[in-house]
């Protein structure tokens, strides 16, 4: 008998031009034939409707007001997260839970690629779902007439999150074959989205903005329309989640069974790869600081984005000369409407603004899009006049009318020269009896003031929650007692000594 | 010749001893629980009880309103349900059905011994600090969500038991973020609330009777 312990090794056949592609396609249309994702996607589609889609209607008809609550709080994101998490793990635990694991592992193909052929097919159905949803919403938005430019690099963060959800969730159904994978994966998804809107809001700064639905500073009032989106912390988040992805993808590829030393190491750079670029991206998002048009990290900065949107100002010239970004168009007619009262109330008197042009509204760490503050100045006076959140019906439920009383409030409130802070005693009496003039009485007043969207001066002299002051104390007094001149004695007095006023050299005791 | 139609045993033959029918039961309803992994459930019920015990203790709570305090309690819950919901899978299918006189007993009494153990560990982690709405919020949630994952379980199968809970979870953190008002949200509702209590009550009753009396669904074809 002879051995063949001295015949020359059989060498592997290289495969044929072109065999391992049509073998990864075929397979890859097996696996999305066969996958679980897609029976879910009715179920996502609902959850996404009243989710995230129902309550973005009640919003003003502007991208980035429709699109805070889905994509600037990541609810897009929540929606998916849990049900991609858990398909995925089921998707993952596949071979284990068979007890089909050995089966491949002695198959033509490596272990891993099989794998990644399974978690391709599920992160296809996951993120084609997620592009398609927000596709149509994004589409009925577009047919409502919402004004603005939508968030892209938000859609893109999402689809970021859904492909790094699917990821995390296969590693897990495949470590753990089990049927408890799903649900685990799942809960660990929710769980982590709670978690993260947890530090969001409390976290205004530093690593925590690399937080898929960490709100904080990454939508601002006006992007979109007075100045463009910024895309710095949508890369870093991007890059943040593309690591997860990889990483969870190159720990697959670790273990012996997976397939041979070369693929292997393959699998370990690429696992420290990702690790690395979410660490670098979450590194990045700590540099993060909060410019004019939205949060700028220093190393993805652009300055090509921190110009204007140019655009023809919309004017209504019929009286007081009001000019709104073209954006705002539509209620050019009610924020003209809301000022005239004011306007006329001042008329004639020193520093009265002789036109208003919008300002592009900021978002303040401290105030949140409520620090929108009025100013007057030039030669001839023009009012600067942010809108942002406010300025909008509609906007937090607000009626036509309340948001009037804010408009009033907030010209006045520059007008008596009060600045960024609630203004002395006299010149919030001034304000008071102005803002009667302009028919918001005295007695009114205070629930004016306790409004969310105004700056935090307007909550401190309207009253601490849960709910307002009555209009009573020495300032409303002295505002009553100057209401109560006649129209010409007030004004006769305002016009001498409105400069006094401005430079806070009045007490409430030189009020008439 | 066919034994079929015996049903008695022949006369004058030996009863079976009462020890070994015990024992039998016993035998009957260990192998029921460890073919529906319920030990594997219980050992994550426990984990879940741990977690929720740190959640308090640590005060990983949601900044916000009163109902934001709810969230991270509400998912522990959740998660704890959905476990409950996927050990409905039966791995033996149609001869297990065909077999197993007792199984609509050891499916009713493997869910309610697993309901109970969740809400018992839950409980015991709670006393890592104060839990949002107290035991009978709890309870309900609990309850309620674990009938949520049954009728899940009946319908979609036993493997996405879990989507029921987790998609309950997603709709009840939106509505305690606004002010729905309907007691089918019961999370929303006060613990000593009459009409959420029933609600849950009733899911919880109507998830555990199907599966006591249908089983889960074999239709996830993995």
């Amino acid at each position: 008998m002879t051995t063949a312990t001295k015949a020359p090794a059989r060498r592997t056949l290289p495969p044929a031009a072109g065999a391992v592609p049509v073998t990864a396609a075929r397979q890859l249309r097996l696996e999305l034939r066969h996958n679980v994702m897609p029976r879910l996607l009715p179920l996502i589609a609902a959850l996404f409707w009243f989710d995230s889609y129902r309550p973005s209607t009640a919003m003003p008809p502007y991208w980035v007001f429709r699109t805070f609550w889905n994509m600037g709080q990541g609810h897009t994101i929540i929606d998916f997260a849990a049900f991609v998490a858990g398909v995925a793990a089921w998707m993952g635990s596949r071979d284990g839970r068979r007890g089909t694991a050995d089966v491949l592992t002695a198959a033509a193909r490596p272990r891993w690629a099989v794998q990644l052929a399974t978690w391709t097919a599920t992160a296809i159905w996951a993120v084609g779902g997620y592009l398609a949803f927000v596709g149509v919403s994004f589409a009925v938005y577009a047919y409502q007439g919402v004004r603005g430019e939508p968030p892209w690099w938000w859609v893109a963060v999402g689809a970021a999150a859904v492909l790094a959800f699917s990821a995390a969730g296969f590693a897990v159904g495949v470590f753990y074959p089990s049927r408890f994978a799903a649900p685990l994966a799942a809960f660990g998804a929710l769980f982590v989205m709670m978690t993260s809107s947890q530090i969001g809001f409390s976290h205004r700064s530093g690593w925590a903005q690399i937080l898929p639905t960490n709100s904080n500073g990454n939508f601002q009032p006006d992007s979109g329309m007075l100045y463009p989106w910024l895309p710095d912390l949508p890369i870093a988040r991007i890059v943040f989640l593309a690591g997860i992805t990889v990483a969870a993808l190159g720990l697959l590829g670790l273990p012996a069974a997976a397939g041979g030393p070369r693929l292997r190491r393959g699998a370990a750079v690429a696992a420290l790869a990702g690790v690395a670029a979410a660490g670098t991206a979450a590194g990045l998002a700590s540099t993060a600081r909060l410019g004019p048009h939205g949060l700028m990290i220093p190393a993805l900065h652009d300055a090509a984005n921190d110009g204007p949107i140019a655009a023809a100002a919309d004017c209504d010239a019929s009286g007081f000369r009001v000019c709104l970004n073209p954006d705002y168009g539509s209620d050019l007619g009610h924020v003209t409407a809301a000022l005239a009262p004011v306007v006329r109330e001042v008329a004639g008197l020193p520093g009265a603004p002789v036109r208003a042009v919008q300002t592009a509204a900021r978002y303040s760490a401290g105030e949140g899009q409520g620090g929108q503050a009025m100013t007057i100045s030039g030669h001839p006076p023009v009012l600067g006049m942010p809108l942002g959140a406010l300025g909008l019906p509609g906007a937090f439920g607000w009626t036509d009318e309340e948001v009037a009383g804010q408009l009033r409030l907030l010209f006045v409130h520059a007008f008596v020269g009060a600045g960024s802070g609630a203004g002395t005693p006299a010149q919030r009496a001034v304000q008071a009896a102005l803002l009667q003039g302009a028919g918001l009485p005295i007695a009114g007043q205070p629930n004016l003031l306790s409004f969310v969207g105004l700056p935090s001066w307007a909550r401190v002299t309207g009253g601490p929650s849960p709910g307002p002051h009555r209009a009573s104390g020495p300032v409303y007094a002295a505002a009553r007692r100057f209401a109560a001149l006649p129209p010409g004695a007030r004004h006769a007095w305002l016009a001498a000594h409105l400069a006094a006023l401005r430079a806070d050299q009045l007490t409430l005791a030189q009020l008439p | 010749m066919t034994a079929a139609g015996v049903r008695r045993s022949a006369p004058g033959a030996a009863p079976a001893p009462v020890h070994g029918a015990v024992h039998g039961s016993l035998r009957l309803a260990c192998l029921y629980l460890v073919s529906r992994r319920a030990p594997a459930a219980l050992a994550m019920l426990a984990a879940f009880g741990a977690l929720l015990w740190a959640a308090l203790h640590w005060h990983w709570n949601i900044a916000g309103g009163p109902a934001a305090q709810f969230v991270i309690p509400l998912t522990i819950e959740t998660g704890a349900a959905a476990v409950i919901a996927v050990t409905a899978h039966g791995p033996f299918g149609e001869p297990e059905r065909a077999t197993g006189r007792w199984l609509p007993y050891l499916r009713l009494a493997a869910i309610v011994a697993l309901t109970a153990a969740a809400v018992g560990l839950l409980a015991a982690g709670a006393t890592g600090g104060v839990l949002p709405g107290g035991f009978l919020d709890l309870l309900r949630n609990v309850a309620g969500i674990t009938g949520i994952g049954l009728l899940s379980a009946v319908v979609l199968g036993g493997a996405l038991a879990w989507t029921g809970p987790m998609a309950y979870l997603v709709l009840t953190e939106t509505t305690l973020a606004g002010n729905v008002t309907t007691p089918w949200v019961w999370p929303a509702r006060p613990p000593h609330d009459l009409g959420g209590a029933l609600c849950a009550a009733t899911v919880f009753a109507a998830g555990a009777l199907l599966i006591t009396v249908r089983g889960a669904r074999e239709a996830v074809r993995d």
